[in-house]
């Protein structure tokens, strides 16, 4: 039973995220009535669910809602701001009720009991608006949201006995909709040894009706247990307007003794295929009017568990290890068909790998009903008007990089929010909009994800920074900064430019740990600021954590990998350049390019060859060069982490098995440039 | 031609609930206040339905039903037996009893209308 239920819990924080994400929408077109479909379908999945599984609280107060939006879904109430803030507040509540512990606790209780009351007073304010619900019926006769239902009635043969006359029953059903009747006589015996007082006759039926399963199976309240009864949904349209299907249908019927449940089925979907083609069609035309998040109904996608997945990952990992053996090994045997398979091998290795890398991605999409959530709150809670925007939703990355990367995302929207964003009045002085706007924006560049945050608020003033680091002795009174050191004060441990600490970002948690979160997934962050026109926050990301594409190079006996991505061009040039320089500086293609002697900085001796081998790589908006003895080739390396021991350093981010066995470093080039001028720098002084 | 229903109950402020109700749709309507009393009316005249309480002094629904299904005429006019929503067993037993539907207590007139039609046209 556990097992079940916790697949349940899955399922039901999916409808739960599903439901949060409709509202979210709804909110913005209050008319939309797929919207309010989508809703109550997510409560009702819910609430079914819930019972089944013993989550007797949720399957409760999910029921009360339910109600509420069966009610605005026929058209008897509004969707208002009201309903929804308090429809928003149940949905966090609910996802404490799915998590099921703490029900005890009396903060907890007075929760509950207060939403169920709201739930309530919205059920009962009712009789309040029929003017609306008058206008609204007639707009309910012109939508038809019928559904076809099969059902299969074989009586008991003395069903007579007490009276009932079954076609009062198959009538009845016709009052529920359009029907489509098959009476069954087969089990009609010869004349002679026909009983007039059994009944031997039986029924299909295709009923289209707006009612629901419990309306039909009513139908049959005083027989159920004196028949055979079969009541199923088989399709959420009206079939019967299907010439083809119901002419199918009948010839199957006259053929053969009874249709049944299967065929039916069949039948439709053979039909339906063939009608979603033509929607689709039609949805291709009037996509744009459409909102970009409500998805048709095709199972485009199954559920894995993100364990199988990391598994895949670690299996094609080792593949690409192996792989790397068997080129090697092929290379040194010299035989031409094993070099053609070791090609093969790499080739497919290098999809399969491609291949899986995508799996993995997730869409940053997945995130912004969070942060939706967060803008809306929040701004209504500072009394701010704030409208949140997303460019790029589609954009994916590895999950592991999405799961870290939520909280500090919404650690910057809530800065952006509370400091960023003026309130109204503000706004209004400074000739500015009155409501505030914030950007996120997500976008590929090379190898990386950049994910912009941008407001339009307040800015960070330099100054201000400035005078509270000397302050906080975080830096020397006389230091000479440029604006953009100066803007990264403050990702530095301890440091907030709030005047007055709000309980929303005055959590203790500072930009400090948002960088230090973003660095564990080899993120960087960028800050940009100008006083009174906004901020600019750039996040830049590796597109996955587990394998890159890397130069492999060696200086001195080891192997080093350095990124792909970062690497523009490779020069040869003579040993005495880069020896005999005293400013670290080398002209190349006429551009005088600055540059570090590996094994100089390593601290390894003078290499002994003529020709040295110049990387240029990208840092910053520069071009920088790394001198190394010899380039080996393109290398898909397997990142491995180096343990615990080496984490104080940087500019190591981790190690790689190569084809013979030996260990390859992977060189962090940003940090090791980053780390070298600092270095310099100081011994000049 | 109008049906005939005869409606067995104890209550008087059920018999006319149900009566009125009935009358108002068209139906001709006869009364008892008790099973034995309402046997008497068992007497070769026209009837389509009966509605009768369970619980009722000198002879119970369930016994009053078990007296018209003996009958040659009467023994698949349908029986519609009025009871309460927590009277599960009550159910099983008029039904075995032979009893045709039911009608909750308590009920609306379109309720009552519903149960009739599913008995009788």
């Amino acid at each position: 039973m556990d097992k079940f239920k916790n697949k349940f819990r899955e399922e039901a924080a999916d409808h739960i995220n599903d439901l949060e994400d409709a509202l979210l929408l709804i909110e913005k077109d209050k008319g939309n009535k797929e919207l309010v479909e989508r809703i109550f379908r997510s409560m009702h999945s819910l609430k079914g669910g819930g019972a089944m599984f013993g989550f007797t609280m949720l399957s409760e107060f999910t029921h009360n809602l339910e109600n509420l939006y069966d009610r605005v879904r026929s058209g008897k109430m509004k969707v208002t701001r009201d309903l929804l803030d308090m429809t928003l507040a149940s949905v966090d509540h609910m996802k404490l009720l799915l998590a099921d512990e703490g029900l005890d606790e009396p903060d907890f209780k007075s929760r509950h009991l207060n939403l169920s009351l709201q739930i309530k007073k919205y059920v009962e304010n009712d009789g309040e608006d029929t003017e609306l619900r008058e206008k609204n019926d007639d707009a309910d006769l012109a939508k038809d949201n019928s559904k076809t239902f099969y059902i299969y009635f074989e009586p008991n043969q003395d069903i007579f006995n007490d009276g009932t006359n079954p076609l009062f029953l198959v009538d009845e059903l016709h009052s529920l909709g359009e029907c489509k009747v098959f009476a069954h006589f087969n089990k009609v015996p010869e004349l002679k040894n026909i009983d007039v007082t059994k009944c031997y006759t039986y029924w299909e039926m295709l009923v289209v009706t707006q009612e629901n399963v419990n309306a039909i199976s009513d139908v049959f309240i005083f027989v159920e247990d004196q028949c055979e009864l079969e009541i199923m949904e088989v399709s959420d349209k009206n079939i019967l307007t299907n010439e083809q299907i119901v002419s199918e249908i009948e010839k199957l019927a006259e053929e053969r003794k009874d249709v049944g449940i299967n065929e039916i089925q069949q039948i439709i979907k053979k039909y339906s295929i063939k009608e979603k083609k033509e929607e689709k069609l039609e949805h291709i035309i009037s996509k744009k009017e459409k909102l970009p998040s409500v998805k048709e109904n095709v199972i485009s996608s199954i559920r894995v568990s993100s364990n199988k997945l990391d598994q895949l990952m670690n299996l094609v990992s080792e593949l690409v290890t192996t792989q790397a053996r068997l080129s090697l090994y092929a290379e040194e045997s010299g035989q031409p068909e094993l070099v053609t398979i070791a090609e093969n091998v790499q080739k497919l290795s290098r999809q399969l790998r491609d291949n899986a890398f995508d799996i993995v991605l997730v869409p940053i999409e997945t995130m912004l009903t969070r942060f939706q959530r967060l803008v809306r709150d929040l701004s209504k809670e500072l009394n701010k008007v704030v409208v949140f925007t997303a460019e790029g939703a589609d954009t994916e990355l590895d999950k592991t990089i999405i799961e870290t990367l939520t909280d500090p995302l919404l650690h910057i929207l809530r800065n952006c929010i509370d400091h960023g964003i003026e309130n109204p009045e503000t706004r209004k002085k400074l000739n500015k909009p009155e409501e505030g706007k914030i950007l996120l924006k997500a976008f590929y560049s090379g190898a990386n994800v950049h994910i912009q945050i941008h407001d339009d608020g307040a800015g960070m003033d330099v100054e201000k920074i400035k005078a509270k680091a000397i302050e906080k002795e975080l830096i020397s009174p006389d230091a000479n900064l440029t604006k953009k050191e100066i803007l990264d004060l403050v990702f530095l441990p301890g440091f907030s430019t709030a005047t007055n600490v709000t309980d929303v970002s005055g959590r203790g948690v500072g930009m400090d740990v948002v960088k230090r979160k973003l660095t564990e997934i080899r993120g960087e962050v960028e800050l940009d600021s100008e006083l009174n026109v906004g901020t600019t926050l750039t996040i830049k990301l590796p597109l996955t954590l587990s394998i890159i594409d890397g130069l492999l190079v060696k200086i001195a006996h080891n192997h080093y990998i350095l990124p792909l991505s970062s690497v523009n061009k490779i020069y040869a040039t003579e040993h005495e350049k880069v020896v005999n320089t005293y400013n670290n500086l080398i002209v190349l293609d006429g551009d005088q390019i600055p540059f570090y002697y590996l094994r100089e900085e390593f601290g390894l001796p003078e290499g002994e060859q003529d020709i040295e081998q110049v990387i240029i790589v990208s840092y910053e908006d520069r071009s920088i060069g790394l001198v190394v003895d010899e380039v080996i080739g393109e290398y898909q390396a397997v990142l491995k982490s180096l343990g615990k021991m080496y984490k104080k350093q940087e500019i190591i981010s981790g190690a790689t098995i190569l084809g013979d066995g030996t260990v390859a470093l992977v060189v962090d080039t940003n940090k090791i440039i980053s780390q070298f001028s600092e270095v310099k720098i100081k011994k000049e002084n | 031609m109008s049906k005939n229903i005869l409606i067995v109950d104890d209550s008087e402020s059920i018999r006319e609930v149900v009566s009125f109700t009935l009358k108002n749709e068209g139906y001709e309507v006869k009364v008892g206040v008790d099973g034995k009393d309402a046997l008497k009316f068992l007497d070769g005249s026209a009837i389509d339905l009966i509605i009768t309480d369970l619980h009722m002094p000198v002879m119970d629904g369930i016994e009053f039903i078990k007296e018209v299904r003996k009958t040659d005429q009467y023994k698949r006019v349908p029986i519609l037996f009025l009871t309460t929503e927590s009277q599960a067993a009550k159910k099983m037993e008029a039904k075995e009893a032979g009893a045709t539907g039911w009608i909750i207590k308590p009920f609306v007139p379109a309720k009552l209308i519903g149960a009739l039609k599913k008995v009788l046209r």
